[in-house]
Formats: C-alpha cells, structure tokens, sequence
C-alpha cells in the first residue's frame, strides 16, 4: 500500500497529542481499517497505532456500573465472565462476528467508531443503554451510544478525541437478553439483519422492561422506543410479539443492498425482533422459576 | 516515509530488522523472512489462507501492520515440526485426504492448531466455527474435520 | 482386475508433505535475482473508445521501468483459445469493465501502484449491455465487428411437433443461472525471466502449458523453441486457469523491460478480470404423456459469454449436448445462442455448460412429476437411458445400466432422509437429481495426451505427467497407474511438473479425461519401458532378449536354474554409467472412431459420459427463508475409482461448489454499476454452511477404453447440487425457483402452491 508514517503512542496522553493534528487515522486491530486503506484511493500520511496501549484493554465492574476499554477484543468480550453475566446479548453478539482470526483483533472500541449500520456489537449495547467516553486533551467526555452513531460510518466523535471507555449499568430488575443475526450465509458473515432485546418481568410476569434494538435497518443501528412502550404491561405471548409487527415498521428505514433487499429486511426485522424478544423472555421466565 | 525497527520472533528465531512502516507482517514474512508457506489469498481477512498464531492467537496476517507485530511471537506453518517429527496435525493433514490444492492448507492448519491450544477435545461445530474464517475451494470441508478430530484424538494420548 | 497393488488404494498425494510443512512453491512464491513488478491497469469502463493513454508522467516516477500497451505488442495482436478476437492489452477499445490497458513494471509493487495512479486514459464511453436477450436485439451497442452473436447451435432428433402433438401435458418455464467465479484460493500468478541466450521461460499457474507457449509465441512474435513454460504447484483451477491472459501479460512485460517479471492478480482482479462460468437464461418446452413417458424436449438457451470468446463456442456445445439430460426422448430440437455482451468474460469453468441445463432440466423433471402425481423417482426411471441408448447427438451412452442402479439406491436414501423430522419450527424436504457429463474435447477437436516414463538408475520411475496437476491428484494418480503397469510399489515411482523443454505434451487438464488418458498412455509408456529393459539387459548381459522374463520391477533368466533375479537399478545403474537412460512415452486419443457421426460442428459431438445421481435434504426456516442443507448423498459412477480418498476429495468440493451455485454465490452488476469483487461481496460455502452429513457413493461399472474401466469424476461432482436443493425447497416450502442463487426473497414472498 501507499506510504505513510507509522506512529506509535507510549500511552493516552501521548496519544492525545498526536490527535491534536488532523487527518491521521488510528489502527486498533486493523480489521476494518486495512480492508478500507485497500479500497481507498489515497491513503492518510500518517497512521497511529493504538493496539498497545494496555490501558484500554479491561472489563470491570464498579458500582453496578461495567465498563469495557475500547481495545477490548471480540474474543475477550466472548470469554468474560461479567460479561457473560452482564450483557450476554453482547458475548452472543462477539462470537458471531467474522471469523475467529477477526475476533481476535477485532475491536470493541473499533466496531462502534466504524459504524457500520450493519455492526453487530451496536445493537447489544444499545439495549444496555450503553454510553462512550471520549478522551482528548481538552479531558473526558461521555456521550449516549444512541447520540454518538449519526450515519454510516460516522459518529459524533471529534477529531481530536478516541473513543476509550464503554459502559452500561445493568437493570435492577429482573431482566435477560438476547441478540440474534442473520446473514447471506452461515459462516464469517456481515449481518443482514440484526436484532438484541432486553425483556424485563415483574412479579405477575408482565413486561416492566422492554428494549428492542435493530441494526441494518436504518443509517445507524436503532432502539424501537415506539415498540417498546408499546409492549410495557403486556403480558408476554406469541400474540403480542406478533402485534408488533406494524409499529417497527414505522420505526425502521432499511434499503436495498447486496445483502438484501428492503423488502426483505422489513420482514427480517419483525422475525428477528420476535425471536430475541421471545428468547430473552423465555430465558428470563426459566431463570424466575428456578 | 520513515522506516520503522521491528523486534520478530519467528518459529523460536528472533529477527531485528528495519522497514517500511506500509507493509502487512503477512508480506514480510513471506518476502523479508522467506517464509512463503503464509499464503495472500485476498489480503483483506475474507479467506484465511494468511493466518498464523502470534501471541498464542490465530490471527490473518495481513491484517496487522508489521508496526503492531513488534516484539511479537509469530509460529508459522515451518515451525511446526519438531526435531523431523511432524505435528500430529500435518500427518492428519496428509493421511486423511485433507489436502488437494494445498494453498489454504497452512493457514487451515494453523488456525486448527490455534484451537487445539486451547480446546483439545473439540467436537464437530466447535470445529467447524474455528475454521469458519479459512476457506477451502477444493475439498468441501469433510475431510479437514475429520483430520482435526483424529489429531486431537491423537494429542490426547501423547 | 482383482489383484491391484496399488490402482484402488488411497495412496498418499505425492506432493502432500510438501504442502502441509510450507515448502510447496506456488508461483507467487518464487523469487529470482532482479525481480521486478508487474501491476495491470485496467479499465473503469464497461464499454468504451480509449482516445488516448497518456504515461509521461507515471514513466518519470524513479523506480518505474517500463509501461507496456497494445502499441507495443511486437507479434500478433489478436489471439484467443477458439476464437481470436482479443488483444492482451486494450487497443482503442475496452469492452468490459476489468480489461487489461497497460502493464506497469516497476522495482516493486508500490512504485508500480503509485505510476498506475497517474496513468490517464481518456474514455469515450459507449452504450454497453449486460445481457444476452437484449444484446441479439437491432439497436444494441454492437461489441464486436461481427455482432453479438458468437455462435449459434441447434441439434436436434426425431420430429418435435409429432413429439409435441403426442404429448398430454406440456409444460413451458424458464430458468435463469448466475455468473460463478471458479473461485480457486491461488489467483492468478505468472513469473517470466530470460536466459543468456535470450530465451524467456515464464512460470504459469496454467492448464494448458504447451498452448500457453504457443500463444506466447504468436503475441512475441518468437520462435516457440524460445519460450519455455514451467509449472510450479498449482493452487486450484477449475477451468479457471485454462485463460493464457496472465501468461501473455507477464511475457509482455518482460520483453519490454528486459527484466524478469513477476505478477500476480489481486483477489478482485481475479474475480473481476478473469473468466467465469456463462451465465444463462433456458427456455424449456417439454411434452410429456400421463404415464410420464417425455415424448417431446425443446429448449432455447442464452448464454453471456461476456466481452470476448475464451471458450464461449465450446461451453456452448457441450451445454447444448446437455440440453436433455440423461433422458430417452426421441424428439428433442435444441438451440443454444452464445452471445457477447460488455459483463467480463465467460469462459471454461468445472461443467462447462452441463450445470446450467441441469438446473433447468431436473427442475423440469420434479415440475413434471408434480403435475401427473407421480413421485420423482418413478418419472426419472420412465425416462432414463438404457443399455444400448443413444442420446440426441446419436452416440451411444456408456454403462447407461448404471443410471437405474443410481436411482434405486437414491430411492432408498430419499426413503432415509425423509424420516428425520425437521428441527423445530423448520420445514424439511427430500429433492433429486440425475446428471450427465460429457467427457474430452468433442469430435475433430485433437485430444490427445502423452506422458513419459523414465527409469532412473536408483531403479525408481519417473513419471514426467505431460500435463498439469491442478491439485486434484492427478500426478499422484498418473504415479499409482505407471506403478501398477509396471507392477512396482508406488513409493518406487517420482512424479515431475510440467515443463515444456522436457515434458512430452499431455495437452489440458480440463474436460473430466485426464485420469483416462494419462492412465492409457502411461500404460503404453510402460510397456515400451518394459521393452526397452529387457532389450538392454539383454545386450548388457549378453542373453538372448527371449530368455529374459520381466516380472514386476525385476528381471527372469528362464535360461539358468536358480538365477538370481536381475533389479531394474541393476541395469538403469549401468546405462548411467554409458550415459544412456530408458525412457518411453506413450500417447493415447480419446476415442473418436470412423463410426462417430459427423452432422454437427466440430467439437461436437461428445462420446464418452459420466453419470450421476444426488439426494438432498434441507430444512427451512419459513418466516425467514433460510435455506439449510443437512444432508447431500452423491451417487457417482466412476468405472474405476484409482484412489478412494482423492475421488471423495473431488466429490466432497464438488458438493460445496455445487451448493455455492445454488444457494450463495453470483458474480453480478450491483446498482452503482461496479462488479461485485470482493470476498465480502461474493460468497463461497464455510465450514458452518456446508451440510453436516455428505454421503459419497461410488460405483464402478467399467468403461472398456479406461484404464482399469476408469471415467472422469472432477467435473460431474459439481453438477447436481443446485437442482437438488431446488427440489428440496420445493418440498420444503411448495415453492418453485426459477433462478439460482435461490433468493430468500423469492421463498419468503412467494405464493406457495
């Protein structure tokens, strides 16, 4: 590929200030990054390479409050116990993205800062009501993950910032969550459709706890806050999961692409809405009786 | 554009050298270390045919800029075999028929190796999900699986 | 027959080891002193005039040697494998997007990359059309001088309107088949340098080395003796690799530069560049009576073979000799429209016409059963050849008794998969499908191949294959089968890559023949060899040639009790001290006799064929459309089986390619008007696509002109795979597709019948 400076920072600060000039590009695990170097038709001068910095290599859990670093892998998501315990919807959500060599490299941090509509690991974080911190010079700052994605490919990230910290606090009540993708085939797949909800019951078994999130489906990946409201008070049923088929229409915007066509993708939403909501509930359900 | 120094452990050997920072450690490995077993079958990480373990992870090789390889552990298809004796899964590899063209054959193996470091008993879909990201054009899969189960059944008695 | 020693054994691949310890050397792999770069700049435009091609400033960068264009070309310009009609480098034209424009030879990559940046082509862009319909029409943009017509083929038998009038139902559809990539891991590499004497040897990932050496030749406008063709380890083909275009290109620019080149395609101009399997559109027109006897098959076929001919003409032949399956109908009339149209070429690919009519074919089959309740293996076995048949091209099929043992053996596995009950909230369904293929080149095309033996004076045998291994075995079969001719142990015999300046000329490795060829000739090589031993072990020791026995490897004295037997080595040592070696070749052609008929073109028709039958179980998630093969029985004939394990090698990729064709994968234009070209974008089969269960069965009913009874198995592997999903989906769902991949869109919203 075309020239460019390599540069390496010892730690955050350092980092930091070589965001203070523009235009360079950072590597984290690369796996979205080179293929896009490959594609693009000029290269940036220089690219920062931030896959050492350790610090932001961690998943911890203080005060209710889990907070993964942004150089946090896929295959570290998949391995975690808080993680497998907290935010299952985001282990199952790692272990299906790309191959086995990507989620070794792959990103959290990476994933989210992309952006793509179609990312996996956006629509289990949204459902957690997940936030980002990002780090500059000027200090810290967090946003909402659902403010911080604007576009395909863009966030509301400043040029002088990284994206270091994730976090999410899990809901006191009583909750479980599922995530569910389907692609053009089995295998290392981008997803088509993808789906995470969070179900939460009250003692007479109704919903108080409802989070539906789709990506693929609009510019950026979406909580169905309509649909949503729609299900607080139900009782959990086939028939309820079917009644909600109108109300995502009106919340999702999917268009036609390689993978799929809208038609298709409006279809596919509903499904798979259905099917993660219907597996979070029965997991919940399960879990309740034991 | 500024060279860069990278420290490269390769198969047990370690190698200091200088480069240009815009090459993938799938390129020098195959043209700075002569180890052209690593394979380029798409040079985006779509095909697997470039994987190697560093740091004890399977990783596509043409993926990580050499820059991010520094001070790494890098094991190859060469440094498999030890002393003469090869690795239980190259001899899987060649007596069940799970090598036609051969081109996907090292990256497949490494990646069914980076499994078997750490599950040693795994059964067929944990298998299958491990090589998910290594394609093969020519033999259909049936036979790469069966060859990991028998040298997993065979590491198991060693 | 019985007493084998090796022919049936699962000998280990020759080159095994080699590939599993990293040392195998493909193309890209070989470096040389000096070795520059070439990079190909190709065209952006689908259908252009090129005015100018301005390299001025790309040739001032440091580190750029040469630029190579069409202007440069010091022999023939036009050259192609059937038809001549393509330049290697676009001159004043592009006709598809991809087109090679100019080579650039730089010291390394980058630099060449950096001068392919500032190279400008001025385009005048012209009207261009994607497909073949269209493209026959009046006002079409016209591709070539000639017109988009390339070839027309119509065959027919009997009388269609008396097959049509006899008939109590006919059925009419359509069906429609994507563009396929070959898809081999190793994309195109080619390496050319020069000796002192000026002479160039290129190194060329290739089916079809010494006709690659010609090509090269013609475009050079040198001697053949000077161009040399090397083999090294051959990463997949598929048909593929039977394009000299690499070959040409790299040949070209080291004759500009004077240096050694080295290319090698990128996977996206491997996809995009480099030929495909034709997509088609088939119209199909069958009679049938309620017994479900087919008393009439009329088909019309489109087929893109893209912006130039590559093997358009030949894939239009054979596709039409396929046109009815394995089927007994006495009035078939088949035209076969081969067309070009400004989509990237259609070439040679594993089938080469036979996946495209077997879609349309079995499909109609299971369409026909349906209709006059009957099941689908009763219809089949109403209208399978028997014993003695000829098919419509009037040649007699071979071991056609093995088609009823197919479909009673189908039966009994469609019986099995049709009791497992699908996963919970999944549909299931059972489909069939029978294949034909045809084997070699067709009548009047030359269709031979030599191979050769030599004795070494260790007393091992070297087998020079006069043709390439493309990694299916072919060198490892060739060894096991001058091994049992010779009556050694296959660890006695070395195998060599194909080099033009010593190896005899096997011709291509393509068309489902090289194991019956190679193993022919190498049988006649053997017993020349064996000859030539004994004559020399006779003047050598001074016996009389008639005294002499030779029995597996050794040699008899049936003049003296109790003599020692001679060793091979012990004679080859001593020719080696004379400076004398024992070789032999022998050269087999494929059987065309005088009887074969000669109503049609040349290439046509086809006289030997392999059978096949396939079962396919699937289950469906309805809501969604998702289509899972759980289980694929593959049925085959292959009149002798030389190596189990590398036939269910061929077998088992077959099924994988095949459910890519059916289900994932196709090349199209997408709606911003670029080529699909990336691995992300064009989907092969993972290991958690593929069917968790895959059965192979091979028979063997002998073929009398095979060695050993052997018939070919690469190509037929990958033949019924799609309609057999089809079937099943049908069952699955009542949903009948028309058009592969099999689009969810088209079993989500679809009427159920």
């Amino acid at each position: 590929m075309e020239a460019f400076d390599f540069l390496v920072p010892a730690n955050l600060q350092h980092l930091a200030t070589l965001l203070q000039t523009p235009g360079r590009k950072l590597i984290a695990g690369g796996t979205d990054l080179i293929p896009s170097l490959r594609q693009a038709h000029s290269l940036p001068a220089q690219i920062i390479d931030i896959s050492r910095l350790r610090e932001l290599r961690y998943i911890r859990e203080q005060n209710r409050i889990v907070h993964i670093g942004a150089l946090t892998s896929f295959r570290d998501v998949q391995n975690s116990r808080i993680l497998n315990e907290k935010a299952p919807a985001l282990v199952q959500a790692a272990g299906q993205i790309g191959s086995p060599m990507i989620r070794t490299r792959g990103t959290l941090g990476g994933n989210i800062a992309h952006a793509s509509p179609a990312a996996d690991s956006l629509p289990a974080l949204l459902i957690m009501d997940a936030s980002v911190t990002l780090s500059s010079q000027k200090g810290q700052r967090t946003q909402m993950l659902c403010d911080f994605l604007l576009n395909p490919g863009k966030t509301d990230i400043h040029s002088d910032e990284i994206l270091t910290d994730i976090f999410f606090e899990k809901p006191s009540t009583n909750c479980a969550a599922s995530f569910v993708k389907i692609g053009p085939r089995r295998g290392m797949t981008i997803a088509i459709v993808n789906a995470a909800a969070l179900v939460g019951l009250d003692n007479d078994g109704r919903i108080n706890q409802a989070r539906l999130s789709i990506g693929a489906v609009a510019p950026t990946a979406i909580r169905c806050r309509l649909t949503e409201q729609a299900l607080i008070g139900c009782l959990p049923s086939e028939k309820l999961w079917e009644s909600i088929s109108s109300i995502i229409q009106e919340e999702i915007s999917p268009i036609d692409d390689i993978r799929g066509t809208a038609q298709y993708r409006r279809r596919a939403a509903f499904i798979l809405s259905k099917r993660a909501l219907n597996a979070a509930t029965q997991s919940l359900q399960t879990r309740m009786q034991a | 554009m500024k060279k860069i120094r990278v420290t490269l452990t390769v198969n047990g050997h370690t190698h200091l050298f200088e480069t240009d920072p815009n090459r993938t450690l799938l390129e020098v490995l195959r043209e700075d270390i002569g180890l052209t077993g690593v394979k380029e079958g798409c040079g985006e990480g779509e095909c697997g045919a470039c994987t190697v373990i560093m740091n004890d992870e399977p990783i596509n090789s043409c993926l990580v800029l050499i820059g991010q390889a520094d001070n790494s552990n890098i094991e190859t298809i060469e440094g498999l075999a030890k002393d003469g004796k090869p690795h239980p899964l190259q001899k899987a590899f060649v007596e069940l028929g799970a090598v036609q063209c051969g081109f996907c054959t090292p990256g497949m193996i490494m990646a069914s190796k980076a499994l078997l470091d750490r599950n040693s008993h795994p059964d067929e879909e944990q298998i299958r999900e491990a090589l998910a990201g290594n394609i093969c054009r020519c033999t259909g899969y049936k036979k790469i699986i069966e060859a990991v189960q028998s040298a997993a059944e065979e590491m198991s008695h060693e | 027959m019985n007493n084998l020693r090796t022919v049936g054994k699962s000998e280990i691949r020759v080159d095994a080891w080699d590939k599993v310890n990293g040392s195998a050397k493909y193309v890209a792999d070989i470096q040389v002193p000096n070795l520059k770069h070439g990079v190909v700049l190709r065209s952006s435009q689908h259908h252009a005039r090129i005015t100018s091609i301005d390299t001025r400033e790309a040739l001032q960068i440091p580190g750029v040697i040469a630029i190579v264009t069409a202007k440069d070309i010091p022999g023939e310009a036009i050259y192609g494998p059937i038809i001549a009609d393509r330049s290697p480098l676009a001159n004043e034209r592009v006709r598809f997007m991809g087109e090679p424009i100019a080579i650039i030879v730089a010291d390394t990559v980058e630099i060449a990359h950096q001068a392919r940046k500032v190279i400008e082509v001025i385009y005048q862009p012209l009207s261009a059309v994607f497909d073949p319909e269209q493209a026959l029409q009046t006002n079409a943009p016209a591709i070539h001088p000639d017109g988009n017509l390339l070839s027309h083929f119509h065959v027919e038998n009997g009388d269609i309107e008396t097959g049509f009038n006899a008939a109590d139902l006919i059925l009419e559809d359509s069906f429609s088949v994507p563009r396929i990539y070959p898809g081999y891991l190793e994309t195109e590499a080619s390496l050319a340098l020069w000796d002192e004497e000026g002479k160039l040897t290129v190194w060329f990932s290739s089916q079809k080395p010494f006709a690659d050496r010609h090509t090269i030749s013609q475009v050079l406008g040198m001697p053949k003796e000077y161009i040399r063709v090397r083999m090294a380890v051959i990463g997949g083909a598929f048909g593929g690799k039977e394009d000299s275009n690499m070959a040409v290109l790299t040949a070209l620019a080291a004759w500009k530069s004077h240096c050694a080149v080295k290319i090698v395609n990128t996977r996206e101009e491997s996809l995009l560049a480099h030929p495909k399997r034709h997509p088609a559109r088939l119209y199909y027109k069958v009679g049938v009576k309620n017994d479900g006897k087919i008393t009439a098959l009329q088909a019309r076929v489109y087929m893109d073979t893209g912006a130039y001919a590559s093997y358009g003409p030949a894939v239009g032949q054979l596709l039409t000799e396929t046109v009815p399956g394995p089927y007994r109908i006495a009035n078939v009339s088949a035209d076969t429209y081969v067309v070009y149209t400004n989509s990237p070429i259609s070439g040679a690919m594993r089938g080469f016409g036979s996946p495209q009519t077997n879609f349309a074919y079995e499909s109609l089959m299971d369409m026909l059963a349906n209709r006059l309740g009957m099941d689908a293996i009763e219809i089949r076995r109403k209208n399978i050849w028997k014993p003695g048949d000829r098919n419509f091209t009037r040649i007699i099929v071979n071991q056609a008794e093995a088609l009823e043992d197919m479909l009673n053996r189908a039966a009994q596995s469609i019986a099995d998969l049709k009791n497992i009950s699908p996963a919970p909230g999944k549909q299931s369904g059972v489909g069939l499908a029978l294949a034909v293929q045809t084997m070699g080149l067709g009548r009047g095309v030359p269709d031979d191949s030599t191979h050769q033996l030599e004795w070494l004076p260790n007393g091992k045998v070297l087998v020079r294959v006069g043709a390439p291994d493309l990694g299916q075995g072919l060198n490892t079969v060739a060894a096991q089968m001058a091994a049992e001719a010779l009556g050694i142990d296959y660890s006695q015999i070395e195998t060599a890559l194909v080099d033009t300046a010593i190896s005899p000329d096997g011709g291509v490795t393509c068309a489902s023949r090289m194991t019956y060829l190679t193993g022919n000739a190498v049988q006649l090589a053997a017993q020349k060899l064996i000859d030539s031993l004994v004559d020399e072990a006779s003047r050598l020791l001074g016996i009389p040639r008639e005294k002499l026995r030779y029995q597996d490897g050794t040699l008899m004295r049936t003049d003296l009790e109790g003599a020692n037997p001679i060793s091979a080595a012990d004679i080859t040592g001593r020719l080696a001290e004379e400076d004398k070696q024992i070789i032999a070749s022998g050269t087999f052609s494929f059987p065309y006799g005088p009887e074969i008929p000669d109503h049609l073109p040349i290439g046509m028709p086809h006289v030997k064929f392999c059978l096949a039958a396939m079962v396919a179980r699937v289950e469906v998630d309805l809501e969604l459309g998702i289509i899972e093969p759980t289980h694929i029985v593959s049925i085959n004939d292959l009149g002798k089986v030389v190596n189990p394990i590398l036939a269910e090698g061929q077998i088992e990729g077959g099924i994988a390619m095949g459910l890519g064709y059916g289900l994932s994968e196709e090349m199209l234009l997408k709606n911003n008007k670029q080529w699909v070209s990336r691995l992300t974008e064009y989907l092969f089969q993972t290991t958690q696509d593929m069917p968790r269960s895959m059965e192979t069965i091979m028979l063997e009913y002998p073929e009398s002109t095979g060695p050993y009874g052997v018939k070919g198995i690469a190509e037929i592997a990958t033949v019924p795979e799609a309609a057999a999903i089809a079937n099943a989906v049908y069952e699955a769902t009542g949903v009948r597709v028309h058009r592969i991949p099999i689009q969810r869109e088209d079993v989500v919203f679809v009427k159920r019948s």
